[in-house]
């Protein structure tokens, strides 16, 4: 019994080391960072990562990351909660302040004034996969299978997300867009998945979700949807859709403070951030595993990619959301 | 395989891991353990300590929680008749009964060893068959998903009590709170009623406290003042478990972990799914069918092996094909990713050793939570010798914070009070209320693939018998259907014969 | 003070209401279907190019609801008819306050959580509140119960960074 005692005990203590060993890293000044989005997502993912640099490049501030999954409503709460001063962050991108925002603002109890900018956390090239037995490599490729198709099936995460739009944008300035059909999953492994076994001809996706299918030989990659081809990684050369005239956009991820928080401190806080994304190991680990780029950016590019996107969802909702 | 087996070992067998795998074997345990606060729960708020770690020590505290997690959720099932964690919810029905017949050392090793047992399965499973398991589960699409949950629906019939037609009222209901929210397929809102918060529509977890935690407490009501306080006198047993009694056990444990190990390939269901098809299938296999529900060595050891034979097989498409088979193991993939390990049968031919580590270690952790739970048993069964005074706001300060820190918002702790006075009205009526967790848990999975299949084949009803393995599933549904139906006319026969 | 309530809790003790289970549950669901399925056009846009739309599932589960209680009703009427005994569950009215005194604990320590943001409000209210309820004299227990309330807040709050 004694020994079971010292056994239990003993593994009692390291676990409350661990847990007040953990407290103990916040030291300084403690901004938490909150991720709108699920926690094994790709924000919250670079997030953790950037956060767990914080006190290597700041004495001051010590960045706290966490996930709150709600989209909206989460930041809707955070909105509520956290005024000027309040040492708190929260990502917003053009999922909500131009897609929600077009499509059902009453979900929003916040606008772009609600924030202040204070640096990008990373831009994202969504690419179109095909499924490999439809031999579709490049947009050339793409346009003689749309020209000849009745249906067209693509795959995305969601029934109106970024990647829902970009499919919608693409395949609507194809003149397509009445074959168009989006099926819905509900993670983009799914909808990686369901390319690969032939359930749609088409996904769109983040690189890094659809690397496996394309190693493994189940799809191709057709295009970017960026202005020209990609420049890294696996996917080096694959074409962008911009090359050809077709309108697309970027997935950001816009890191905001509360609208009223000291210049200096955002200032600051942005220093921080762009080390942080500068740091080698950083930079070699969004190249390499989450297939990301760095992309710091300040407030006139933020607010004309928010109108970008918005044009191209004001332009192409009837075909993602028709009119009932 | 057999090239990376040994400097697989050499990567794991540090005294760094051993000490994160006990470390996360011990929180995940005591952390499943309490209701109100689940596995993926316990995960998403340990992650961070991970990423000062490298990739192997960091996998083993988060499997080490994971799979603890699996077995801690039986402890409050059985000890306080509220499972600590959803797919624990089987193990309720008969772990609780057996702890009040004054056996519940018994209860909490009959789990423990079926858990132990399922978990091993499916870690031995990951390491021998996985990139060939991973391929055939890549096969099945949105019809076959369908099917399954089909096939899941069919379990009502084993868990709605005395009346079948109460369990599908029961079932319905459950089914039609899934569908608060957005709506999957188009993300127009449904049933939210203006209430901007419930188009996330409602967390399982949060609706269970509600409908067990919760009530249970609402139900000291009926207790009288001398029952304040156990009876020690009453736990009669030491933990004894006969040999007859391991007998029993032995069928269900395998079956339970073969069904969980099939279940968790699947990406999408989880132990819950995996839980409940296990109980059903053993208590139709059973030679002693009444003694389900009544505190049925079977259904504990059935329940438990398959939630926990999960915990390998959702590992299974994560490591082989990057896609996490369920919530938790998404949430481990971050883990592995912020090492720079990005999941697939490439990393197997780059990173071999690593990830056979990883695979090997699973094994470990296992073994470790056999240990930590035999020494964990006796101060667990201690837990129904507290006065209700102390436990009773105990378990309510537990289970608000754990609906609290699902989304860290009160809303959700509105909501879990809210299905607490649902399912007292639910009692009152005598209406049982595992069916509608079953219809929470199947809910959303079932009609987002039947609409999509539809949708992908124009609205033909064909694409549900378009495969091998969607007629594979039809065979299991119309056999578990006979077998309700051959049940129930058993039933029937049983009084007339007494009579 | 304690009599008086003891006197008060022999009087409802004595009163029961016996509740036709079957054919209550059978009507309460169907109308709660119905309910449902008045409401679906508010609560559910569909659109015309939908192949299934957002309502088709929830309407198959409402009308099965329906079907099964209609099954349920008629069986208790058919057993009217014939004179047979109906399923009863009898509820007793001390039972049912007391429910209500629990139920009273933890909407109350919801509601001081959530008003003051201070999740430890709650829980000492809560750990108070049951000790009370339950009648309790000795010392020890408040001090324990308070005590782990606090604890537990703590241990959200500054360890696993729950803030509330």
């Amino acid at each position: 019994m004694n020994k079971r005692r010292i056994c239990l005990c003993l593994v009692l203590i390291m676990a409350l080391s661990l847990m007040t060993g953990t407290t103990a890293l916040a030291a300084g000044e403690t901004w938490t960072v909150t991720c709108p989005w699920a926690p094994d997502g790709v924000a919250s993912l670079v997030s953790q990562k950037a956060a767990s640099l914080s006190t290597e490049y700041s004495e001051d501030i010590t960045l706290v990351a966490e996930a709150i999954k709600g989209d909206a409503a989460t930041v809707n709460t955070w909105v509520l909660d956290n005024q000027a001063g309040d040492p708190s962050l929260v990502f917003v991108g053009e999922g909500l302040l131009s897609i929600t925002a077009t499509m059902d603002p009453a979900k929003l109890q916040f606008g772009y004034e609600d924030f202040v900018f204070v640096e990008n956390l990373y831009s994202s090239v969504f690419v179109l996969s095909a499924d490999a037995s439809l031999e579709i490599n490049t947009i050339d490729d793409l346009k003689a299978y749309v020209a000849g198709a009745d249906e067209i099936t693509v795959a995305t995460n969601g029934a109106t997300g970024s990647e829902a739009f970009l499919a919608a944008a693409l395949f609507g300035s194809m003149d397509a867009g009445d074959a168009l059909k989006l099926v819905p999953y509900q993670s983009a492994a799914e909808a990686a998945q369901a390319v690969t076994r032939g359930e749609t001809d088409f996904a769109v996706s983040h690189q890094s979700q659809i690397l496996e299918a394309y190693n493994q030989g189940g799809v191709t990659v057709v295009c970017a949807f960026d202005e020209g081809p990609i420049a890294n990684g696996p996917f080096a050369g694959v074409e962008g859709v911009g090359e050809y005239g077709y309108p697309y956009f970027r997935n950001r991820c816009f890191i905001m403070a509360p609208a009223g928080t000291d210049e200096e401190k955002v200032a600051e806080l942005k220093a921080l951030y762009d080390e942080i994304l500068a740091d080698e190991e950083v930079v070699s680990w969004l190249h390499d595993t989450m297939l990301l780029e760095v992309d710091t950016m300040e407030v006139e590019a933020v607010e004309e990619h928010v109108a970008n996107v918005k044009a191209i969802v004001e332009e192409y909702l009837d075909i993602v959301q028709p009119e009932g | 395989m057999l090239q990376h087996i040994v400097p697989a070992s050499g990567l794991l067998f540090t005294l760094q891991n051993i000490l994160w795998i006990n470390i996360g074997v011990f929180i995940g345990a005591v952390f499943a353990a309490i209701p109100g606060l689940t596995v993926i729960l316990c995960v998403i708020l340990f992650l961070p300590v991970t990423y000062s770690m490298s990739a192997i020590p960091g996998m083993m505290f988060l499997l080490g929680i994971y799979c603890a997690g699996g077995y801690g959720g039986s402890v409050s099932a059985i000890l306080i008749n509220t499972p600590g964690t959803p797919h624990a919810a089987a193990t309720m029905l008969d772990g609780h009964p057996m702890s009040k017949a004054g056996r519940t050392k018994a209860a909490l090793k009959i789990a423990l060893y079926a858990s132990t047992f399922g978990g091993v399965f499916s870690a031995l499973a990951l390491l021998f068959l996985g990139p060939q398991v991973a391929k055939l589960a890549a096969q099945l699409g949105t019809p076959e998903y369908f099917m399954v949950c089909v096939f899941g629906l069919t379990i009502i019939a084993g868990v709605s009590g005395k009346s079948m037609i109460r369990g599908i009222i029961a079932a319905c209901l459950g089914l039609f709170i899934s569908c608060i929210g957005a709506d999957p397929m188009t993300s127009y809102d449904r049933f939210t009623f203006g209430i901007n918060r419930l188009y996330l529509g409602l967390d399982v977890a949060v609706c269970l406290i509600g409908l067990f935690a919760l009530v249970e407490i609402v139900s000291r009501a009926e207790s009288k003042p001398g029952e304040l306080h156990m009876d020690t006198r009453k736990m009669r047993d030491n933990g004894t478990i006969t040999r007859e009694e391991y007998k029993r056990m032995a069928r269900p444990t395998l079956l339970g972990s073969l069904i969980g190990v099939m279940v968790g390939i699947i990406p999408g269901t989880g132990a819950s799914e995996a839980s409940w098809f296990s109980y059903s299938q053993a208590k139709n296999m059973s030679k002693h069918k009444e003694e389900f529900g009544h505190g049925s060595v079977e259904g504990i050891a059935a329940a438990e092996s398959a939630n926990n034979a999960v915990t390998g097989a959702t590992l299974i498409p994560l490591l082989t094909l990057g896609i996490p088979g369920d919530g938790t193991v998404a949430i481990m993939l971050s883990a592995l990713m912020i090492n720079g390990l990005n999941p697939g049968l490439t990393l197997f031919t780059t990173q071999g050793d690593i990830m056979y580590a990883i695979m090997l270690g699973l094994v470990l952790v296992n073994i470790f939570m056999l240990i930590q739970g035999k020494l964990l048993t006796p101060l667990f069964a201690k837990v129904v010798s507290i006065p209700q005074e102390i436990l009773t706001p105990i378990i309510v300060i537990f289970c608000f914070a754990g609906a609290y820190s699902v989304n860290k918002n009160f809303f959700d702790v509105g909501v879990a009070l809210v299905f607490c006075v649902l399912a007292w009205v639910l009692r009152k009526l005598d209406m049982p209320p595992v069916p509608i967790l079953l219809g929470l848990v199947l809910g959303r999975t079932t009609e987002t693939n039947f609409r999509r299949a539809l949708l992908i084949s124009n609205g033909n009803p064909k694409i549900f018998f378009s495969s091998i393995y969607c007629w594979v599933f039809v065979g299991l549904i119309v056999l578990a259907v006979g077998a309700i139906i051959r049940g129930k006319l058993n039933e029937k026969k049983r009084p007339a014969q007494e009579e | 003070m304690k009599d008086k309530m003891d006197k008060l809790g022999a009087r409802l003790r004595e009163k029961e209401i016996r509740i036709p289970v079957d054919l209550t549950a059978g009507i309460v669901f169907f109308l709660v279907a119905g309910v449902i399925l008045l409401l679906m056009p508010s609560q559910v846009a569909v659109s015309e190019r939908d192949v299934v739309n957002g309502r088709a599932f929830p309407t198959m589960l409402m009308a099965l609801m329906m079907i099964c209680c209609a099954l349920l009703v008629g069986k208790e009427l058919y057993k009217i008819a014939k004179k047979k005994p109906l399923e009863y569950k009898t509820v007793n009215l001390l039972v049912e306050v007391k429910a209500l005194i629990i139920l009273a604990i933890l909407v109350i320590t919801y509601v001081l959580a959530r008003t003051t943001g201070l999740f430890v409000v709650g829980a000492v209210f809560c750990a108070l509140a049951f000790l009370l309820y339950f009648r309790c004299t000795k010392p020890l227990y408040y001090v324990i119960t308070v005590g782990l309330a606090v604890g537990i807040w703590a241990v959200f709050r500054f360890l696993l960074h729950v803030r509330f």
